[in-house]
């Protein structure tokens, strides 16, 4: 009976570390906790031209295709580092829409960053007061929004992507 | 090039600590015995390199090394530079693996212990090392190079960029790392059987030593939370707040029990089963926040590599210690002085209690991680958990605290049972009373009563003592401790019960009755600092037209990353604290918060005389 207390804290032990296993290893990410807006509509918002602001686009215009979402902008290191991938991604599927959104920047800053590393997108629109970055509740940037053709945000990346992410998790949707 | 070098040097530790390994075998002779120790220091010598040449990288705004470029920025003061290098993943990781190679060191110094035991507890540590060295090395190794070529970097997270938490890991860490020594010195104590006296004087001191500094860490955390995050309290059950205090809760429990066994010779498995526990926690804390399973005001940048390597090395050194527990542990013949109620029963529930109060805790952590794994529901685990069941749990604890010191260790009898007897009438109508003068809460009424009369017993017992010995020894430090305990839980009580919240509206100019008190806001100014840009609001508070202070509540708008905060102004007084914040409503007007914190100084003060007993236990004679 003594020897069998003796082997309890290793059975509590074994099973807590069970479980963090096959937590760790089903690949849950509490960093990516199930996003109010997955699988809803998108919400209704207006956003003029960067290049010319008497230019703008609604969500009602939107072509019904598989639009891309990136929060962008020019104080943001990350950004800077996943953007020359949207190239890519654009050349590989031109059916993609790309949409910038220009978030919480000066304008002038931004064109000299669009400038400078290319512009990948097929609209880049802004949002200085980080209005529509509230409604789609971006915290942090760069943030990534997948959109089907039914108008439904599918997919949300938080931070930048990568080749990885991009090939592992977006690709296979839009495929 | 200051990269390669830090690399390098951690490198070469991690070679150090491999050559006390292998020569530990053959360390009979003098010469390899030389060898032995020489790798010992070296190693820590290395790993001190190694640490400070991040450090300066991070003062030199080094941004090719990736660490750097994360988690600093040019515009930053020297202090936050230089606290940057703890305020991430890896840089925290390199600070554990230098504690761990200092407590080698320092514990290499002991003269007391037979040179058997203290070499296979270095050789334990040097082992368990050399695991959290590979760790580092192979998935946070805060060396590696940039691949972006810049000359900015991200920036130091702003609420990192604060006095308090400057001090707060490093003090935290020591206390956390520093059980890996117990944890060594208990399977080298095991294998050789050599659980004796010296073992257990050994054991008290760094039990006493490491529980001292995570008291401080904690207590430093708690203060930062409490004027940093402006949410008015200082305590908010928090995952990471909980981890700390798992091992902080064992710990406590094992300073106790080491006690009876240096009274009674028994209990030695318990203590043992203790010392394992502590470091077993402190690594699952680790893990459980490093893995990015649980998340909180700490945030780490999360890898699932590094979960699992965390995960295994838990497993492994847990696991281990355990099997050595269970094939090592005989059968203890001689029996325990248990009486209805003495020290040593008193002794006994109170670990057993620690240690619900422990198990709850951590319950209350992995609980959602279960159910997630189980149902693939999430759910959160939250204060209202914590304060309904791990109170109710605290307090026979608290309880048999009060009456302890009248215990004997030998009879049922209670010495001068009379005076505590009395004593606790008078604090009970005491406190009532002061219950009536306020409102009457149940749970302010049992705190104020079982602070006041903690306080009460521990001052009677070291007059009993000073009676008796004529001189106040140091040997009244567990006392001491108590007395804090007992100012902590006024604190806790007064500053909960009692709290009050209350929201404005004010105007330059206006002036504002809050009770007793009048509050002005004089005017609204806006400084720029190298780093960020605050906006602060000049009260005055007067006390029935009298000033009293001025307080300066503010919001600072961080460049680098944007980011704001809120900065509470505090006036802090002995009895109450006044707790200001304030935000923009309209043009011209603006919204402030007031919390008026009755004791909550107490909180620290409190904590203080802890971590001055345990130092002084530490020390004595």
């Amino acid at each position: 009976m003594r020897k069998a207390i003796l082997f309890l804290p290793l059975v509590i032990v074994i099973t807590i570390g069970i479980f963090l296993s096959i937590f760790l290893l089903q690949g849950k990410d509490p960093n990516k906790p199930p996003s109010a807006l997955l699988n809803k509509s998108l919400p209704n918002f207006k956003i003029s031209n960067i290049y010319d602001g008497s230019q703008s686009i609604s969500n009602q215009n939107l072509e019904k295709k598989f639009i891309l979402i990136n929060f962008f902008a020019s104080w943001c290191a990350p950004c800077k580092a996943e953007h020359p991938l949207f190239f890519n991604l654009k050349k590989q599927y031109p059916n993609l829409f790309l949409l910038g959104v220009n978030y919480k920047d000066k304008r002038n800053n931004a064109i000299k960053f669009l400038n400078q590393d290319g512009d990948p997108y097929d609209y880049v629109g802004v949002d200085n007061e980080g209005s529509l970055g509230l409604e789609f509740g971006v915290f942090g940037l760069p943030e990534t929004f997948l959109v089907n053709s039914e108008g439904k945000i599918i997919y949300k990346h938080l931070g930048p992507l990568t080749k990885k992410i991009i090939s592992d998790e977006i690709v296979p949707i839009i495929k | 090039m200051i990269s390669l070098i830090g690399f390098s040097s951690l490198f070469l530790s991690l070679v150090s600590n491999l050559v006390v390994i292998i020569t530990f075998k053959f360390s009979k002779t003098l010469t390899i015995n030389k060898v032995f120790y020489s790798a010992l220091y070296s190693g820590t010598f290395f790993i001190v390199l190694s640490f400070l040449s991040l450090v300066w990288a991070f003062i030199s705004s080094d941004f090719s090394n990736f660490t750097v470029f994360q988690n600093s920025h040019s515009s930053k003061p020297l202090l936050y530079k230089i606290t940057g290098t703890w305020g991430n993943h890896e840089g925290s990781m390199l600070l554990w693996l230098m504690i761990m190679c200092f407590c080698n060191m320092f514990f290499s110094f002991n003269k007391i212990l037979e040179i058997n035991l203290k070499k296979l507890t270095i050789f334990f540590q040097s082992l368990l090392f050399i695991l959290f060295c590979l760790f580092v090395i192979t998935t946070s190794n805060p060396f590696l190079v940039n691949s972006l070529n810049v000359n900015e970097g991200l920036g130091l997270n702003p609420i990192l960029q604060d006095p308090a938490l400057a001090i707060h890991p490093p003090v935290l860490y020591i206390g956390y790392i520093g059980y890996s020594l117990v944890l060594s010195l208990a399977i080298a104590g095991l294998i050789l059987d050599k659980i004796d006296l010296l073992w257990i004087k050994a054991t008290k001191t760094w039990a006493l030593f490491c529980w001292s500094m995570l008291t401080g860490g904690i207590a430093l955390g708690s203060y930062w939370a409490y004027y940093e995050l402006g949410w008015g309290g200082w305590w908010f059950w928090d995952p990471v707040e909980n981890l700390s205090l798992m091992p902080w809760i064992a710990g406590l429990a094992l300073v106790h029990s080491l006690t009876i066994v240096h009274q009674e010779q028994l209990l030695k498995q318990w203590v043992v089963f203790l010392s394992i526990l502590c470091f077993s926690l402190s690594i699952i804390g680790t893990f459980l926040i490093r893995s990015g399973i649980l998340t909180s005001v700490h945030s780490f940048a999360t890898d699932p590599s590094r979960g699992i390597f965390i995960l295994i090395l838990f497993l492994v050194i847990t696991g281990f210690s355990f099997i050595i527990f269970i094939l090592k542990s005989k059968e203890s013949s001689g029996r325990l002085n248990l009486l209805f109620i003495n020290k040593t029963s008193a002794l006994i529930i109170n670990n057993i209690v620690m240690l619900i109060a422990c198990f709850t805790v951590l319950l209350g952590t992995i609980y959602p991680i279960i159910i997630e794994v189980l149902t693939d529901k999430r759910i959160s685990v939250g204060a209202p958990y914590y304060n309904s069941v791990v109170l109710p749990i605290l307090l026979p604890g608290f309880l048999l605290m009060s009456i302890a010191p009248a215990l004997s260790w030998q009879t049922n009898k209670l010495n001068k049972a009379k005076y505590f007897f009395y004593t606790l009438v008078f604090v009970s109508i005491f406190s009532l009373f002061i219950t009536y003068l306020t409102n009457f809460y149940i749970w302010g009424f049992i705190g104020t009563t079982l602070g006041l009369w903690i306080i009460a017993a521990s001052l009677l017992s070291i007059f009993n003592n000073y009676k008796a010995s004529n001189k106040i020894s140091l040997h009244n430090n567990a006392l001491f401790a108590h007395i804090g305990i007992g100012i902590v839980i006024l604190g806790i009580t007064f500053s909960s019960v009692f709290q009050i919240e209350s929201n404005h509206s004010i105007k330059i100019n206006e002036t504002i009755n809050i009770g007793k008190y009048s509050l002005k806001l004089n005017k609204i100014e806006i400084v720029e600092k190298s780093n960020y840009q605050e906006l602060i609001g000049n009260f005055n508070l007067y006390k029935q037209g009298k000033l009293l202070s001025s307080i300066k509540p503010g919001q600072r708008y961080y460049h680098v990353p944007k980011t704001i905060t809120t900065e509470a102004g505090i006036y802090h007084n002995w009895l109450q604290d006044f707790y200001l914040i304030i935000n923009k409503q309209k043009e011209n007007i603006w919204s402030i918060k007031m919390y008026q914190n009755p004791l909550v100084s107490f909180i620290w003060i409190g904590a203080l005389f802890m971590i001055i007993s345990g130092i002084i236990g530490m020390i004595k004679k």
